[in-house]
């Protein structure tokens, strides 16, 4: 089942990617062409595409969505050969625009764009947004005048459950256009964004910033990332600061699909491009991310948690992956239950860069929220903005344990031709694990319960570690056990980690940080404390004294001490995938990169 | 009114926060376009151009419909921008006061050129919210509700108030030093044994009884209350009146004739220190005038106008408020005077003999390892020892501002769930500040044991429970 899938899809995935990568004559073309295939991917890969014709049609599609506002290859019927989209990555978007401007643009010329899944969406403006048939009505709002309609029709925006929600995001264009709204409709919450945008606009014109509004119940956070405008509006306790630091969040994971060059790229040709008709599908990966924000403190910490292992198995883990390799591979991730198992690096990248833990949430996050993933094997490009946020990797995504699928293989390659190498690495390292007989024991690791440490009144923590084991800057961590009665209702879960969010607030004041934090409450004593070490975070039962708080952090600290080797990984692996490795432009950033682009991609590796 | 200061070593000024713009409008007062100037009843600064007036109320506008999105019944209570704070409040319904405080900045020199830093996160909402609370409480002390306001006179009228109320106010106003007491606006009560205490109140009652026109009495000693008869609310803010406007501004001519033969003149055949604080400066005066401040209490049921009238002798000093159907006139005040004034410089000296006493017994005062705030919201009670004194400009602090505003990120905390609390941190210097709150009350301490851990804090805490508060519970 599995390699007749593969069989007939590779192919496919290889050839969407082909035309779409970065080539030497295409000289900036690199991260413009490129439209993102997820929701290709995983939309092909549901309904696996029957017959050549559809194939065909969705190229188009796709060559369409490749030049921002690329409606003159629509029209002209093109079949685009690389050439002939270079050049017409030139200025061309003015036949669109005239064409909108005079209300010419049919329907018809922009239909074949939304169908992701190959069929033709009824249209509806109330229809949810999800998946393909946003770009539909996408298509129906050419005039900002259409808005309002939809506003009427739509009750969504005024009904009290929409305002209830606890944490509003959208994201807009700077012409005020709509891109993305966790909750409702785009369409109906388009005069809303537009208020937003005129507010934006209308400090801007007083040679201020609006950064945000505070009423009894919520803060409005607004966040400017270069064309585009991120604003939260939120009823949590949470402080602006982390408010903002989620929006940089939803702003990343959009450009992990665009890069921000071509995104910048868009918008400077043409102002009021709809961005969605590029992330169209995409809302679930966003949606996810941002459910994820919610109840992960990876977020909140920005470090990576570790699935506790043995560290016999995760030494043979880190080996097998540290044995397969081919060239242009710079990373090899073991992932399971949305926690690290092993991670090597090559060695390359170190020197100079390193894999931010917000660059791999992005991709846990991707992994995460789409299923579609489980089945077979995904060849796509991926940027990771803090790495690079111009050029892409591509990323190789396989579970290793089908039909299970918690452990999850995660290959970044710099080179867009690498499928095949890259498979054939997974195949060598599903053996090896095959041959450890490592599933088994990766499955059966869970995180760990509170009671291990063996302290009485603490109910719950979090521990991050600062030092660095040695000198090469590694991957952030913490760790935390599970959340075990009283916080084992999701309100209760909520309720702790809010209270988290409040301390971390605190003690990481922008303005007045701290050192130490011991607040007593009804429920629970919480006390956090930052040295130049670590940072913890620990809840007690709210009777405990001073005292045995104070015991019981030693004793806790004792115990971290003590199973480090299980919690974190000390000594991430580096393998070389070149015989001579020379610096070149790692994580280089700007547009520099583009111009040496080489073969290999927008990452030069001699 | 800027007053840079020049940072120590470094070529940089620093400019606390201060008053950018504050105005109060209706926005059914012009709701056609080109009659958005009829909404705006009152812009400081009066010089601001007409269209740039226009556009920060349809800014504010914007900005409370906007929020009225997500909950219809709670609008936007401040705006945060780079350069200023923008707060709202909605004090009767479709009558808003905006108030706009620039934030603090840092004026640094770089290749010969100034570049401004703003320090967007030095003002706390809670305060300066509270602070445009209280200009429109004091705004109604003295004038009545705009509604009332608008039933008498109509907008003419109303704009007329606004402008010669705040004209004046708002130069009182002084951003830069408003904290946590600001958030509070509590009262200071003296401590007094019962018997003075009882004392005072006789006083009080023969007063009352005498002078048969008095509705409300107030009695205060060395700017703390002892007695009041008026509504809670109303007292707040007739006690921030007189301890930071009307008061300050008579204690330099008492301080310098508290021995000088001109009183003992002026006293008359009974010999007395009491003067009228309002009204008229000088009985014998034939030019005198026997006109007092107007105040609007209990405006929520009863609306009342009343006189007041302030008298003072020595430390001590009393309020009478007469209802203005009454007209005062030079023989109510001589009666007056020639009453209270031997009996309240008799009592005066009563109270500093017993007040000295305490003191006295309570021991040398050292300097103590702790300063602290303490708050009820119950009785409006408030006692710091972190602020030296109160003067109508700026209220001394003996502690790092930086410290302050910890003081009140805690009490933003507190006041977000009714449950009692404690919260200890240790700041960035090694202070450590722990607030309290039981069953209404707030306790705050900073303490100045850089090397002491969280253990010793809770010890000192304790101690400074029981001395201070030795009959108030608070969570352990």
């Amino acid at each position: 089942m599995e390699a007749g899938q593969r069989e007939h899809e590779e192919p496919e995935e290889v050839k969407q990617c082909d035309p779409s990568l970065p080539d030497s004559h295409s000289q900036a073309g690199c991260e413009d062409s490129e439209a993102f295939p997820y929701h290709r991917t995983a939309a092909d890969l549901g309904d696996s595409i029957p017959d050549g014709d559809q194939t065909e049609e969705e190229e188009e599609e796709e060559e369409e969505e490749d030049g921002a506002g690329t409606q003159t290859d629509e029209l002209e019927e093109t079949s685009a050969t690389e050439e002939e989209r270079s050049s017409s990555l030139d200025p061309e978007g003015d036949p669109e625009e005239k064409a909108e401007r005079d209300g010419t643009l049919n329907r018809e010329s922009e239909l074949p764009e939304p169908s992701g899944n190959g069929k033709e969406p009824e249209e509806d403006a109330c229809v949810a947004p999800k998946a393909g048939e946003l770009s539909d009505s996408g298509s129906t709002d050419n005039t900002l005048e259409d808005s309002g309609e939809f506003t009427e029709t739509c009750p969504d925006v005024t009904a009290e459950s929409w305002r209830g929600h606890r944490k509003h995001v959208f994201v807009l264009s700077e012409a005020g256009k709509p891109i993305y709204s966790r909750y409702g409709n785009e369409e109906a919450l388009s005069s809303t964004m537009g208020v937003m945008m005129a507010l934006v606009s209308f400090v801007q014109s007083g040679d201020n910033l609006i950064r945000s509004i505070y009423s009894e119940d919520h803060k409005v956070v607004f966040m400017q990332q270069g064309p585009l405008v991120l604003v939260s509006v939120s009823q949590s306790r949470q402080s602006e600061q982390q408010l903002r630091q989620e929006l940089q969040y939803v702003y990343y994971q959009i450009i992990s699909m665009l890069t921000q060059a071509s995104v910048t790229r868009i918008f400077e040709r043409k102002k009021n491009y709809d961005l969605r008709r590029l992330l169209a599908g995409s809302e679930k990966i966003l949606d996810g991310l941002l459910d994820l924000v919610d109840t992960d403190p990876s977020f909140l910490l920005s470090a990576v948690r570790c699935l506790p292992l043995s560290s016999s198995l995760r030494d043979s883990l880190s080996q097998t992956l540290q044995k397969a390799i081919t060239p242009n591979l710079v990373f090899s991730i073991l992932i399971a239950k949305s926690q690290l198992l092993a991670i090597v690096q090559e060695k390359a990248v170190i020197e100079d860069a390193r894999l931010e833990p917000a660059d791999l949430h992005l991709l846990l996050n991707l992994i995460g929220a789409s299923s579609a993933f489980q089945a077979g094997e995904i060849w796509t490009p991926i940027c990771l903005p803090l790495f690079n946020p111009d050029g892409y990797f591509y990323a190789y995504i396989s579970y290793l344990d089908p039909p299970q699928c918690t452990v999850c293989l995660l290959l970044l390659s710099t080179d867009k031709e690498a499928f095949y190498s890259v498979a054939e690495c997974k195949r060598k390292i599903e053996d090896g694990v095959r041959a450890q007989n490592a599933l088994r024991a990766v499955e059966e690791a869970r995180a760990y319960s509170v009671t291990q440490v063996g302290v009485p009144d603490l109910r719950h923590f979090m521990y991050k570690p600062f030092d660095v084991p040695e000198n090469h800057k590694q991957l952030t961590q913490f760790t935390s056990p599970e959340m075990e009665a009283p916080y084992s209702t999701e309100e209760e879960r909520e309720r702790l980690f809010d209270l988290y969010r409040y301390l971390h607030s605190c003690i990481h004041s922008a303005t007045r940080p701290l050192k130490l934090i011991y607040h007593v409450a009804e429920k629970e004593t919480l006390l956090a404390w930052v040295t130049s070490k670590f940072e913890l975070y620990t809840c007690f039962s709210p009777l405990v004294t001073k005292a045995s708080a104070i015991n019981a952090i030693t004793k806790l600290l004792r115990w971290i001490k003590k199973e480090e080797e299980r919690l974190f990984i000390r000594y991430p692996p580096k393998y070389s995938t070149t015989p001579n490795p020379s610096k070149s432009s790692w994580g280089g950033k700007g547009g520099s990169d583009r111009q040496e682009t080489t073969e290999n991609g927008f990452l030069s590796l001699p | 009114m800027i007053s840079p200061r020049m940072a120590t070593g470094a070529q940089e000024k620093q400019y606390p926060a201060s008053l950018l713009n504050f105005f109060v409008y209706n926005p059914k007062f012009g709701p056609k376009e080109g009659e958005e100037e009829k909404k705006i009843l009152f812009y400081h600064p009066n010089e601001v151009e007409k269209n740039e007036k226009i556009r920060n109320v349809g800014l504010c506008e914007a900005i409370i419909q906007f929020t009225r999105t997500f909950c219809p019944t709670k609008p936007a209570k401040s705006l945060h921008t780079q350069k200023n704070r923008q707060f709202f409040c909605e004090p009767e319904e479709n009558f808003w006061m905006v108030m706009v405080v620039r934030n603090p900045m840092i004026e640094k020199n770089k290749d010969g050129k100034p570049v401004v830093e703003y320090q967007e996160e030095e003002i706390l909402d809670s305060v300066y919210s509270s602070v445009l609370q209280q200009c429109y409480s004091m705004y109604k002390l003295f004038n009545g509700t705009f509604a009332r306001t608008m039933e008498a006179g109509g907008v003419d009228l109303l704009k007329q108030r606004l402008e010669k109320f705040f004209y004046r106010y708002l130069q009182t106003l002084h951003l830069q030093s408003c904290d946590l007491l600001d958030i509070f606006s509590g009262i200071s009560f003296f401590p007094l044994d019962k018997m003075t205490y009882l004392k005072i109140q006789s006083f009080v009652n023969r007063m009352e009884e005498s002078l048969n026109l008095v509705k409300y009495t107030a009695f205060l000693y060395n700017d703390q209350l002892i007695w009041s008869g008026l509504e809670q609310d109303d007292m707040r803010i007739l006690y921030k009146y007189l301890t930071t406007s009307l008061f300050p501004r008579h204690s330099e001519p008492e301080l310098a004739g508290r021995d000088s033969p001109m009183r003992l003149e002026m006293a008359g055949n009974l010999l007395h220190y009491g003067r009228f604080l309002t009204g008229p400066s000088n009985l014998k005066d034939p030019e005198a005038k026997f006109r007092f401040p107007k105040i609007f209490v209990n405006t929520e049921n009863t609306y009342e106008e009343l006189h007041l009238i302030v008298y003072k002798a020595m430390s001590a000093a009393v309020c009478f408020m007469i209802n203005t159907s009454v007209e005062l006139t030079r023989e109510f005040c001589e009666q007056l005077d020639s009453l209270v004034g031997p009996q309240l410089t008799l009592l005066a000296s009563d109270i500093c003999e017993q007040y000295s006493i305490n003191r006295r017994i309570s021991g040398p005062e050292k300097e103590p390892q702790f300063k602290f705030i303490y708050f009820n919201h119950m009785n409006l009670a408030e006692k710091s020892t972190i602020h030296m004194r109160k003067t109508a400009s700026v209220s001394l602090t003996s502690v790092h501002p930086e410290l302050m505003k910890i003081l009140g990120d805690i009490n933003s905390d507190f006041s977000r769930v009714d449950d009692d609390e404690e919260i200890i941190v240790k700041a960035m210097t090694d202070y450590w500040i722990v607030g309290k709150k039981s069953d209404q009350r707030e306790l705050y301490v900073i303490l100045n044991q850089k090397n002491a851990n969280l253990i010793e804090v809770n010890e000192e805490v304790k101690k400074l429970c029981a001395t201070q508060f030795n009959n108030i519970f608070f969570l352990d």
